[in-house]
């Protein structure tokens, strides 16, 4: 299974239509590298952890569909709140359609949620942090977040942003980099 | 009725109000009468208002001689302030009134109803007295040609303050709109003392033009004597290092303030207004209901309360921002007191000529220099008001973002034909050099949201008509777009509110965002409580506990302009010799100081210090050339260091110098072997520094907002708009990924040195740093000098480091607990 979080397709196109001149190329890249990664790990299931689509529907969707039709993956949609295309849109896209999605003892929602004796996937809130270096560094990067029983990935679209965490005790980051995924050093911080 | 006339109506009505008229306002009007167009160089509180208001009144009554009054818009005067339009007014009306012309007048501006705006479209009052984005709304009017067809005149008011800013780009614009549309149109523009005061007319008139080439430039000659006291505590000891608010000073503050009438009390930004204010009740409980204070974003009502019981004299002070730079005649205040370094000599000369403001009386400023080294400003300041130095205000070129906001308002309105509008845009200063080119690419924009052929998405914007006409015609981005129009500047802004009701003002949304429900702030001068925080608007309720945030504002950092910088050297180099001035004297232990570890430069040397704290490895390089220079200097030379070897920079800079702070050390004999000073290539790393670094990114927030990329939403509707919402940070990133061509982005980058400093400043800073002997000092620890440098927050970062090497060199910090 392929977990892919807060895509939100059809931003890019959502901002023209209202007269914000977003590049078109940023949508398309979506589309490419959704492809890349699809390709690469041939899952049989992808499994989109909400926030898929951005607003109402748009030409996106439509391209969107296409390379569904074109995909030999199982598509699965735990829906977000931005979620909002009637159920035939999904249809049309051959994605089937859940709020949440259980199988042992792993809970797939779009929204984090700690849940007995479970461990949760979920996105929603497009994690990243901050990093700092000696010499007044710092730079901030998307990252994967992961506590005890919960994973919350990354926001996979293009124009969408991150907010920042603050990381618990116990937790672990691992940050996205152009070419890998690297975990973050984490120190406990000084008391102002 | 002849010019004589006419001249003895005006003439008699002066004498009337006992005045007598100045040459300069004769002189103007003659050359109005004349037919001609013109600048007129007069300070405030001259007489300024008549010198305009006069002619445009004779011209009517020449013109009307005989015949039936007719209504319709007869003369536009702008004004950069909306607080300046009332005087503006009452001075038109008492003239009309005395000349006993049947004209109405009025204002419209922000402040004005939306039922008076309607009102005055359906029936134009005479005179109109509006701003430059009120003018540009009118634009964005249906019919707009036929209200402005008759107006024969119109006059720019503070045309030093719109010149050098995009404000004055959207005047050229709209004055290039309007020599088409108005039958016969004078335009006089009204400066205060710069230094470019020709280009000033040009830019105005638009260059070569024949409206140029039929003006004058009149100047008001009115000398006034200005004395620059400098606040210098008895003991230097005490005085603070790195720049801070001068409290040190607070009693000889309060003294001045118990012997002088009234006393207006200047700070740079509005957070230091706010603490100052805050810190005098506290020294000094009987100023209570005694004094008040006076910043941009307190509510309108409170500051025309501030104004006029200035004018009543009942306040014995004020402590306010640039807010109080402009207009309105005081004549209660004695004296003016400069918190910090004023920057500039033009805006320090405006701020003193506030005080004794009647023709012939003497000014009378304090400087209080909240840090040590900014003595060497206060002294260098007297200079410059000795020897009457005052800076350019340099105009903007190829402003696309404006251009498209342009194009995007007569497209609301009636719609344009582009080949029409190109002839006009081409004659402004502004893009006297665009071509065909950068004139398809700002239509393309606008009608496909890019420059690809195929239009194969849903982009809307505006529309091309049947008969060639450029069109929007959607209602909501036609209101959203009549929205934008005003927001020239881009910071989010929310307003403040009590609980029951009653704005206090408004506040820059990241201050409000570090606060929690439960905090205690201060803002206006009052304790609030914030209660929470909804549709753009803070809720807060009076809090009887002591604040623990003080309000502030981001941005609004000045630089030091040229002449300021050159006269500043002059001081600091001679800080080793023969006389000095009392500041440079009083400034001895820390000259002392600074001497031991290391040394205070000669004209002839450069210096550069490096010593290592906790925070890395710090090189301080002082070239006093101002920070803009500095910025520039900074980030060239770091990017030149980048490439011996690889190495991430976190830089800093003043007015005096800038500093490279790294995690290892910089090898400075490489540095000065390798001749990174020299003037070749400078362009070329200048460009390749500028992406590096992450300026053009902040530049490109403004660019975004004007443009019209950032959707600010609706009043009252935000959170519908949400949706559309972005930053500015996101939508830079995706157009310097997918569409780095983009002319929006690529002004983002120009304008991040190119506006504030012409390439020729740079160079020859570096031409003179290589006349001088580098002087390379490692010290022990940080110098008086590098003191406010190094604890300066507000850095840029240049790294040649691959990602992954700098990743495993930081860390990131959690919260013990939980």
């Amino acid at each position: 299974m392929l977990l892919i979080s807060d895509v939100h397709l059809g931003k890019v196109s959502h901002f023209r239509k209202h007269g914000i001149a977003v590049p078109e190329n940023a949508f398309l890249a979506n589309f490419r590298r959704l492809t890349e990664v699809a390709d690469y790990f041939g899952a049989e299931l992808i499994c989109f952890l909400g926030d898929l689509f951005h607003s109402k529907k748009n030409k996106e969707w439509d391209i969107f569909c296409h390379w569904t039709q074109s995909r030999p993956e199982k598509i699965l949609l735990v829906t977000g709140n931005h979620d909002i295309l009637k159920p035939e849109a999904y249809a049309q896209a051959r994605i089937i359609v859940t709020s949440e999605f259980v199988t042992d003892a792993f809970l797939f929602t779009h929204e984090p949620e700690i849940r007995e004796n479970h461990f949760t996937f979920c996105g929603h809130i497009h994690p990243g942090v901050t990093l700092r270096g000696v010499g007044r560094q710092f730079m901030s990067l998307s990252c994967f977040y992961l506590e005890k029983q919960q994973l919350i990935l990354p926001a996979f679209g293009e124009f969408t942003g991150k907010w920042i965490v603050e990381p618990q005790q116990h937790a672990r980051i691992f940050a996205l980099t152009p070419r890998n995924v690297v975990e973050i050093t984490l120190l406990e911080r000084n008391g102002r | 009725m002849n010019r004589n006339q006419l001249f003895s109506l005006a003439e008699s009505w002066f004498a009337s109000q006992n005045w007598t008229p100045f040459p300069f306002q004769k002189d103007t009007w003659t050359a109005f009468l004349q037919g001609r167009n013109g600048l007129l160089n007069a300070p405030t509180g001259s007489g300024k208002t008549y010198a305009l208001w006069v002619p445009i009144i004779l011209d009517y009554l020449k013109k009307a001689e005989g015949k039936k009054h007719k209504s319709g818009l007869k003369a536009i005067w702008i004004t950069p302030l909306r607080a300046l339009s009332v005087e503006i007014k009452q001075a038109a009306e008492r003239l009309i009134e005395g000349l006993e012309v049947p004209f109405e007048v009025a204002i419209r501006s922000g402040d004005t109803s939306v039922s008076e705006r309607a009102k005055q479209l359906k029936k134009m009052p005479d005179l109109l007295i509006t701003t430059p984005e009120s003018l540009q709304l009118l634009l964005a009017t249906k019919g707009y040609e036929n209200i402005l067809k008759d107006c024969s005149a119109i006059v720019v008011d503070e045309w030093h303050e719109l010149l050098g800013t995009k404000r004055g780009v959207q005047m050229e614009l709209a004055l290039s709109r309007m020599k088409t549309v108005c039958k016969n149109l004078r335009i006089w523009g009204i400066s205060a003392t710069i230094g470019n005061l020709e280009q000033a007319r040009q830019v105005l008139l638009g260059p070569d033009s024949e409206a140029y080439h039929n003006s004058v430039l009149v100047k008001a000659v009115l000398h006034k004597k200005i004395n620059v006291q400098s606040i210098i505590p008895e003991k230097m000891e005490s005085y603070p290092w790195r720049g801070h608010m001068g409290f040190h000073l607070i009693g000889e503050v309060a003294k001045i303030i118990k012997e002088s009438r009234t006393t207006l009390i200047f700070t740079n930004v509005r957070s230091a207004c706010e603490l100052w204010y805050q810190r005098l009740l506290d020294y000094e409980p009987d100023f209570a209901g005694e004094i008040a204070m006076h910043h941009g974003s307190i509510d309108r009502d409170v500051r025309i309360w501030v104004e006029n019981a200035i004018r009543d004299e009942k306040l014995k002070a004020v402590v306010c921002t640039s807010s109080l730079d402009l207009g309105v005649d005081f004549a209660p205040v004695e004296t003016i007191i400069q918190i910090g370094g004023p920057k500039g000599v033009a805006r320090f000369m405006q701020r003193a000529g506030r005080s004794n403001h009647k023709p012939g009386k003497e000014s009378l400023i304090y400087f209080l220099a909240t840090h040590a080294i900014e003595l060497v400003e206060a002294s260098a300041l007297k200079k410059a008001v000795e020897k009457s130095v005052v800076e350019d205000r340099i105009p903007y070129l190829n402003s696309w973002d404006v251009l498209v906001q342009y194009c995007n308002t007569l497209a609301v309105s009636d719609g344009f034909f582009p080949d029409d509008i190109f002839n006009e845009v081409k004659t402004t200063f502004c893009y006297q050099a665009m071509d065909r080119d950068h004139w398809q690419w700002i239509l393309n924009f606008i009608t496909k949201g890019s420059q690809s052929l195929q239009a194969y998405d849903e982009y809307k914007k505006v529309e091309i008509e049947a008969d060639g006409r450029y069109k929007i015609n959607k209602k909501s981005i036609a209101t959203h777009h009549r929205m934008q129009i005003g927001t020239i500047v881009g910071d989010a802004v929310m307003q403040v509110k009590f609980m029951s009701g009653g704005f206090i003002g408004s506040i820059e949304e990241w201050f409000i965002s570090k606060l929690k429900p439960g905090d205690v702030f201060q803002f206006a001068g009052k304790q609030l409580e914030l209660y929470r925080v909804k549709n753009m608007q803070v809720l807060v309720k009076k809090a009887s506990r002591k604040p623990t945030r003080f309000a502030s504002w981001m941005g609004g950092r000045l630089a030091l302009s040229a002449q300021m910088s050159e006269l500043l050297r002059q001081e600091l180099y001679g800080a080793n010799h023969g006389k000095k001035s009392p500041e440079l004297a009083a400034m001895e232990p820390i000259f002392k100081r600074q001497r031991k570890e290391s040394i205070v430069p000669e004209s002839t040397e450069f210096l550069i210090e490096t010593f290592k704290t906790r925070e890395g490895y710090h090189a301080i390089f002082y070239p006093f050339e101002g920070r803009f220079v500095h910025e520039a200097l900074a980030s060239l030379l770091a990017y030149r260091i980048s490439l011996l070897e690889p190495i991430t920079f976190s830089l800093a800079y003043n007015d005096y110098g800038f500093e490279l702070l790294s995690d290892k050390e910089i090898d400075m004999q490489s540095v000065i072997d390798n001749d990174l000073f020299s003037t070749s290539y400078v362009h070329h790393d200048l460009q390749k520094s500028l992406n590096a670094t992450e300026m053009a990114r902040r530049k490109f927030r403004d660019i975004a907002v004007i443009a019209g990329l950032v959707f600010t939403g609706y009043p009252g509707k935000i959170v519908k708009a949400k949706h559309l919402q972005s930053s500015s940070q996101l939508l830079f990133e995706v157009f310097r990924d997918y569409e780095p061509d983009n002319l929006l982005l690529q002004q983002a980058y120009r304008e991040t040195f190119e506006h504030q400093l012409e390439e020729g400043r740079l160079i020859q800073a570096l031409e003179r740093i290589q006349s001088q002997a580098i002087v390379w000092k490692a010290c022990e620890k940080p110098t008086p000098f590098s003191f406010p440098i190094i604890t300066d927050r507000l850095r840029e970062k240049l790294s040649s480091e691959s990602l992954a090497e700098r990743i495993a060199k930081m860390t990131a910090s959690y919260m013990k607990g939980i």
